[in-house]
């Protein structure tokens, strides 16, 4: 396409783009009007119809507003629109449901239609992000101790918590509005069939953990038929409930997997990368094996498919190549070929392949086969590179992200604060009550920091008991005041020991702040002097550092 | 096999009807016939004798899998190539439109730029 038919496109493109934000303006207040009405009379036998009407309207904004560079707006309409058919397919449609979808839809009608920015940023960046967003888990235990205990200790790492003490109620309140994760503890057989047949429903399961009496397989066939990402068994420890959590609902949607395609019929290579690209994956497409490894070290691929038979350089040959490099051991690798001979199928895997897709392949084998091997990479990755107890960072990591840090705080002129955090009475815990005791308090630390920091905090095990923080664009006086915050919280969790004991831990920490002249190794010193001077006067306190 | 050149839209929503007109003449230099119901469609589609026939599955009076029944009678799909657009996501969904003869499902929203390639691309997909 030559330069001025591309402009000219854009130019129309653009009045087109125009011409629907003006038909929004229509739109949005009539749909507002309608879902008004609707949350009004939504107790009368028309709500059914009525909502039908809805649904249309949103419908058509989600097919339509991406295309025209309303995004945002259109992946919240399918959102309602998957709302309103939830409340038609539930068993026992309530008229309570229905009032607060309308409101749901009146108040997403009732804004006005904000085109996506080109530039922009990731929310992670924003400085004036505050705590992490509160995550909602919904919670079902009948047994009211189990309950209070346990939705204690959530709300104390930052979650919204609502407890059901039993199914209907909540099973009412996901058709109310779904959460963001689910925790059952798991009293009759039927919790888990109940469940199940919701997931069933939902367009998308929820995260769901599952507590229970019992470790057999049949137990856990039976969460895992429901949809159970997590299982723990009673007596619960509730820091490994948390760590749970945070890995379910931390799955890392807005950082797509990277898919390198490596065949030499372009056509077709790009055929397999559009079916990726509407799955929401990064492709990059080489039809030359030689340009192979140049590509990969640029892209760097989570997940290669290699066609098997291509001119110069078959794909086996080609995977034996990349499996000279230790870097890129772990990219799994798919081959794709029209071979249908099991033997030859076998003989290709066993020089340095991971899988073999059959060709003619269809889109949604493609896609099943290649996310599936992109998130077990992607996890393996993240567990080889942090802290096994903890999943922050390790020492040597951490560091190097202070000094990433100082630089940037160095650039930017604003202060960063480092934080040196460190158990109180650790050797005690351990000697007294148990290693496993000791790794759940470290834990259950490593948890409450996550929880309660932006996401542009990063956050380390320095040592055994120990911890740094680094809080970019945070003055030493504001990072005081939230680890003491965090200090509170993490003072009034209870642990317990599988032999019965109770007991509760503190921390100490020490903070200091970047002044454009120290270096990292400076600040770390300093961090450790004020958490020196924290322990000296007593213990379970903050103490900022004042200077050289 | 012969060469993708006059596409049949059928479409409801005048937004989406321009802009894929738009997409797929300028971007894909295609031929485009655009109509606005089933009925619109089965009385233009055999004088227009399109290569390629994108349908729209929601749309009021008769639908997409209907018209794509009645388009049946009119014309030889076993030559030529239907692709459904939705704003449906769901893979049963998707899965009951390839049996219902889709050659392919197209998921809205679109990227206009893109619109022509993909178009291309299931068209092509016959010789895998």
């Amino acid at each position: 396409m030559g330069e001025q038919v591309r402009l000219e496109l854009q130019r129309q493109l653009q009045a087109q783009r125009e011409q629907y934000a003006e038909r929004l303006g229509q739109e949005l207040p009539e749909l507002a009007g309608l879902a008004a009405r609707l949350e009004q009379q939504a107790g009368l036998a028309s709500g059914r119809q009525r909502v039908q009407a809805l649904r249309e309207r949103l419908h058509r904004i989600a097919g339509a507003a991406g295309t025209f560079g309303f995004g945002h707006l259109g992946n919240r309409a399918r959102a309602l629109e998957q709302r309103i058919d939830r409340w038609l397919d539930s068993q026992k449609p309530s008229g309570q449901a229905l009032a607060a979808l309308a409101r749901s839809i009146r108040q997403f009608a009732s804004q006005l239609p904000e085109p996506d920015s080109e530039l922009s940023q990731p929310a992670a960046t924003e400085p004036d992000e505050e705590l992490s967003s509160r995550c909602r888990v919904f919670f079902l235990e009948s047994q009211p101790d189990a309950a209070q205990a346990s939705a204690q200790a959530l709300r104390n790492f930052g979650y919204e918590v609502c407890h059901s003490a039993d199914r209907q109620a909540l099973l009412a309140a996901i058709d109310r509005q779904p959460p963001d994760a689910l925790v059952v503890s798991v009293r009759e057989a039927e919790d888990l069939a109940a469940i199940a047949a919701l997931q069933q429903r939902l367009e998308t399961p929820l995260p769901l953990l599952v507590i229970h009496d019992r470790f057999d397989f049949a137990s856990q066939l039976a969460a895992v038929r429901a949809g159970a990402q997590g299982y723990f068994v009673r007596p619960l420890d509730v820091t490994l409930l948390e760590t749970g959590l945070e890995r379910c609902l931390n799955r890392p949607q807005h950082d797509p997997y990277r898919v390198m395609i490596v065949d030499d019929d372009a056509d077709l290579a790009e055929r397999y990368s559009l079916v990726l690209q509407n799955s929401q994956m990064h492709t990059r497409v080489v039809s030359e094996p030689a340009q192979a490894l140049d590509v990969m070290q640029a892209f760097n691929p989570e997940v290669l498919l290699l066609d098997v038979n291509m001119p110069g350089c078959s794909g086996p040959e080609l995977a034996q190549i990349i499996r000279l490099r230790d870097e890129w051991l772990r990219v799994p690798i798919i081959y794709l070929s029209a071979e249908t001979d099991i033997g030859r199928q076998m003989a290709a895997l066993l020089k340095a392949g991971d899988d073999f897709i059959t060709k003619p392949i269809s889109d949604s084998q493609l896609i099943a086969s290649v996310y599936s091997h992109a998130q077990r990479a992607r996890s393996l990755s993240t567990a080889l590179a942090r802290d096994g107890l903890t999943g922050l960072l390790k020492h040597a990591d951490i560091k190097e992200q202070l000094a990433l840090e100082v630089h940037r705080a160095a650039r930017s002129d604003k202060p960063t604060s480092v934080v040196m955090l460190d158990l109180d009475h650790f050797k005690g815990i351990n000697d007294g009550h148990g290693h496993a005791a000791g790794d759940s308090v470290i834990r259950a630390l490593a948890n409450l920091l996550r929880q309660r920091l932006r996401r542009i905090d990063s956050l380390g095990r320095y040592g055994g008991e120990e911890f740094v923080v680094v809080l970019p664009e945070c003055p030493a006086s504001e990072a005081a005041r939230i680890i003491d915050e965090i200090r509170q919280r993490f003072a009034e969790l209870t642990f317990s020991t599988s032999a019965g004991a109770v007991f509760q831990v503190t921390f100490s920490a020490g903070i200091s702040e970047t002044d454009g002249r120290s270096s990292a190794s400076e600040l770390l010193e300093r961090a450790d002097r004020a958490l020196y001077r924290a322990k000296h006067a007593g213990r379970n306190r903050v103490v900022a550092g004042t200077g050289g | 096999m012969s060469e993708l050149r006059r596409i049949l839209h059928i479409e409801d929503d005048p937004s989406i009807q321009s802009v894929t007109k738009l997409a797929l003449e300028a971007v894909g230099g295609f031929e485009v016939l655009s109509c606005s119901s089933g009925a619109e469609a089965l009385r233009e589609a055999p004088g227009f004798a399109p290569d390629f026939v994108l349908l729209d599955v929601m749309m009021p009076g008769m639908d997409g899998p209907e018209t794509l029944a009645r388009l049946r009678e009119c014309l030889d799909l076993e030559r030529i190539p239907v692709a459904f657009m939705t704003a449906k996501v769901q893979s049963s969904e998707i899965e009951h439109l390839r049996k219902l003869g889709a050659r392919d499902v197209i998921i809205k929203p679109f990227d206009p730029m893109r619109l022509a390639d993909q178009i291309r691309s299931i068209w092509n997909a016959d010789r895998y």
